[in-house]
């Protein structure tokens, strides 16, 4: 029971968590301690295991070893109790492409248990805030990028979560959708509940993120808050500072126009 | 471009190779099991030598036409064979189909099955070299584009299928045409048997063949024997047509890899829903996971019907309705009893009662198909198994879903098979039998699609198609799947044959074993399958996608 004291305060806490993709070593014995009520921004180049990351911590990949805590509760232990915190969005996943935006948005709420009415009322609640409102009737299959991205958010907010997970949650998202999306996320913190997004665009995270961790070759590089990461560069500079830059700058003149 | 395009090929080969060990056994299997057909085919050879010329040309017409019609078929009842080089794969590398079509077709010619054709149809043509120098040759030509035939004939039937299949407005006039040519094939095959084998073989076989020498189909088997009698125009215009033939495929094929390249199969034509099925599935009373007084747990009265159950078993049905992966499914699991029925049984000279074989045959084809049910859903899965422990209601929700369409479809094939053989005293006999497989291949099936599901087309994808990579797990799945099946069938269906055959009595036995094990294997297999699902719910994900 010392995780649960320990925890407590902690809406998610990685521990030693450990993911081996055959001679790859993907994710190495990470740490990171996301308090409650933060939005926490998981920041790293392609291929820096922020993916597998949070896939181990919301029980879509089963960790080679260590644990993923949420809000104390152990997700490979107790996956129903901590699953029902979790709202996920993940990344280049399909989705039940054959039902309408809706029809999605239902189902996610029906399987977290719901019952019908406030499903539809959620349903026509989401559908509104995230402008999908003429969508909602359409295939997913149908929809572009942006719109997957929005009905996938949908899906993870309707159950009302205390944890949010988003991976690349703006990824091909329109600017008003994305203030949009930005307000939303920026209440639910507000109100007391804790985002953890992934994201290649640092002035993003910059803007919205009150802690980062900066994540590469498996290993979590710095962890805080926004001030501390920075350490008086801004956000890009000192990323690019942790994780290297291009060793072999070359330069391509058969490029150039003229 | 012909030799980029092989080396492609050939590249992922070798690292598939280098991968998955295993995938370099099955190759040596595949190699070796086709040898060992070698002396088969040269036996054959030499037995054709003894033959007269019409005796040997009507005989390679025949393994011609079911070789061509195997060729055509099999690739649409079997997914998961190789799709290496899917057209639908080189749309960003922005060739024209005119650039690629040389290489993919030599790709297509040089495969293992097509290799072994040419060789086995070359060696029975030299059964041909007692007549003459010159109807040899004729006879190594027609095979040559017979194969032709065959190979890219295989090629356009994938892909005018799967264009057909992902339009709306061209699906149906395919279920139809398929519907039509079965219900074709079986009359003609009833009639010309009608009066016996014998006379059959004897007169419409004749007929029938000397038509199939004049299509496409035969015509390269048959002009052989137009040249051994010195009939030079028969043999010539048989091979103009053959040749024909192949071009008017060769264009096709290339008009499908140019449509291929510009047309990504994965959209839904701008379809629009209003009413939500989702949610109108959902029970109006308070979910508590024991809402037993609803309609559908009263009608089943066999398993829970909480929230997730039902929004699992709405969203299977819109995929049986819609997605062109579950359609083909559909339409696949009638072949094997329609075979046995009109084609095995009367060519065979088996007793009607026999024919109580076929619905049993269709239900357990339909529980079979689904044991690799839950890969279907692809990386899309993820929502499920984010939503909680749903594993028995992941489950459930799909086993429903299928019955709801699976349950009429089989009775109404026991129905028309007790008409058709008057039997109508053997009815609880065949209603236990048929229902009985049905549950207990379903609860097989839905263990196997969790334990070891493997890639299977994503949504959206060509339903003929499979995910690189996914032939040995398919097959181990398939064996194993099979394997538990048939250990289970005479459970439920040892008490009909007792029925048919020693006393009409066993029927009754037959109904009582058949709902009360079909049943057990059902909850008991779903029961497993939830509790597996739940476990390996942080593996399913890599192993589908």
């Amino acid at each position: 029971m010392t995780q649960l004291g320990e925890g407590r305060t902690q809406a998610m806490a990685l521990r030693a968590l450990t993911k081996r993709f055959g001679a790859t070593l993907a994710v190495d014995r990470i740490d990171l301690d996301i308090p409650t009520h933060s939005f926490y921004g998981v920041v790293g180049p392609n291929g820096a295991g922020k993916t597998t990351t949070l896939s181990m911590a919301t029980g879509l990949l089963r960790p080679d070893s260590g644990q993923a805590l949420i809000h104390g509760v152990d997700m490979w232990r107790e996956p129903s109790r901590a699953k029902a915190m979790v709202g996920v969005l993940p990344d280049g996943l399909h989705s039940f492409d054959r039902l309408t935006g809706g029809e999605l948005i239902s189902y996610a709420g029906l399987m977290r248990g719901l019952p019908k009415e406030t499903v539809r009322e959620r349903r026509d609640d989401l559908l509104a805030a995230l402008d999908l409102d003429a969508a909602g009737s359409t295939l997913v299959t149908d929809y572009s990028a942006g719109m997957t991205k929005k009905i996938g958010l949908a899906c993870a907010l309707v159950h009302a979560p205390r944890v949010l997970v988003l991976d690349e949650p703006f990824e091909a998202v329109d600017p008003v959708s994305a203030g949009a999306i930005r307000r939303i996320l920026q209440e639910f913190v507000a109100s007391g509940g804790t985002v953890v997004m992934s994201s290649h665009v640092m002035a993003l995270v910059e803007r919205l993120c009150d802690h980062v961790a900066v994540v590469g070759h498996g290993h979590v590089l710095a962890a805080g808050t926004l001030d501390e990461v920075r350490a008086g560069q801004d956000l890009e500079a000192r990323f690019v500072g942790l994780v290297g830059d291009i060793a072999d700058q070359r330069d391509l003149a058969w490029l150039r126009q003229s | 471009m012909v030799a980029t395009v092989l080396r492609l090929k050939y590249t992922t080969v070798r690292h598939q190779l280098v991968r998955e060990w295993w995938r370099a056994l099955l190759l040596i299997g595949g190699a070796v099991w086709s040898l060992s057909l070698v002396p088969a085919v040269v036996w054959a050879s030499v037995q054709l030598l003894d033959e007269s010329a019409e005796v040997r040309a009507d005989i390679l017409l025949v393994v011609a036409a079911i070789c061509i019609a195997g060729w055509i078929t099999v690739p649409l009842l079997v997914t998961g064979l190789e799709d290496t080089l899917d057209p639908g794969r080189f749309t960003t590398f922005g060739v024209s189909a005119k650039q690629i079509a040389p290489g993919l077709t030599l790709a297509a010619f040089l495969t293992a099955p097509a290799l072994f054709f040419t060789g086995a149809f070359v060696v029975l043509m030299l059964s041909w070299r007692e007549e003459s120098a010159a109807a040899l040759a004729v006879a190594l030509v027609g095979a040559a584009l017979t194969v032709a035939v065959m190979v890219l004939g295989a090629r356009v039937a994938v892909a005018w299928s799967a264009r057909a299949v992902n339009d709306r407005r061209t699906r149906g006039v395919l279920l139809l045409a398929v519907g039509l040519a079965l219900a074709v094939l079986g009359s003609v095959v009833w009639i010309a048997l009608r009066d016996g084998i014998d006379s059959a073989l004897q007169y419409e076989a004749q007929t029938l063949m000397e038509w199939l020498g004049r299509t496409p189909v035969g015509a390269g088997m048959a002009a052989a024997e137009s040249a051994t009698y010195g009939r030079w125009w028969s043999a010539g215009w048989r091979l103009a047509l053959m040749a024909g033939t192949v071009a008017v495929l060769a264009l096709a094929w290339r008009d499908s890899i140019a449509h291929a390249l510009v047309n990504p199969v994965h959209r839904g034509g701008g379809r629009r829903r209003r009413a939500d099925a989702i949610l109108a599935s959902a029970s109006d009373l308070p979910s508590d996971g024991t809402s037993g007084a609803s309609r559908w747990s009263r009608l089943a009265g066999l398993w829970r019907a909480d929230e997730p159950t039902r929004a699992v078993r709405a969203r299977m049905l819109v995929s049986w309705g819609t997605d062109a992966r579950y359609l083909v499914a559909a339409a696949g699991v009638i072949t094997l009893p329609v075979i046995f029925f009109a084609i095995a049984m009367p060519v065979l000279g088996l007793d009607t009662r026999w024919a109580f074989v076929a619905p049993v045959m269709l239900a357990a084809s339909i529980g079979w198909g689904r044991h690799n049910d839950v890969a279907y859903d692809h990386t899309a899965l993820w929502l499920d198994i984010v939503s909680g422990s749903r594993g028995r209601a992941v489950m459930a929700g799909r086993a429903q879903a299928v019955l709801v369409w699976a349950v009429p479809a089989t009775l109404l094939a026991a129905a028309g098979i007790l008409a058709w053989t008057g039997r109508w005293y053997a009815a609880p006999g065949l209603v236990g039998a048929t229902l009985g497989t049905l549950g207990a291949t379903l609860g097989v099936a839905s263990v196997t699609s969790v334990l070891l599901p493997y890639r299977a087309p994503a949504p959206g994808e060509n339903p003929f198609g499979a995910e690189v990579g996914s032939l040995g797990a398919s097959l181990g799945a398939q064996l194993l799947s099979s394997a538990a099946t048939m250990l289970v069938l005479p459970l439920v269906t040892v008490p009909l044959v007792l029925a048919l055959t020693v006393h009409a009595g066993w029927g009754w036995v037959s109904l009582g074993t058949g709902l009360v094990f079909g049943a057990a294997f059902l909850l008991g297999g779903l029961r497993l399958a939830g509790t597996l699902y739940d476990q390996r719910a942080g593996s399913l994900l890599a192993r589908v996608s």
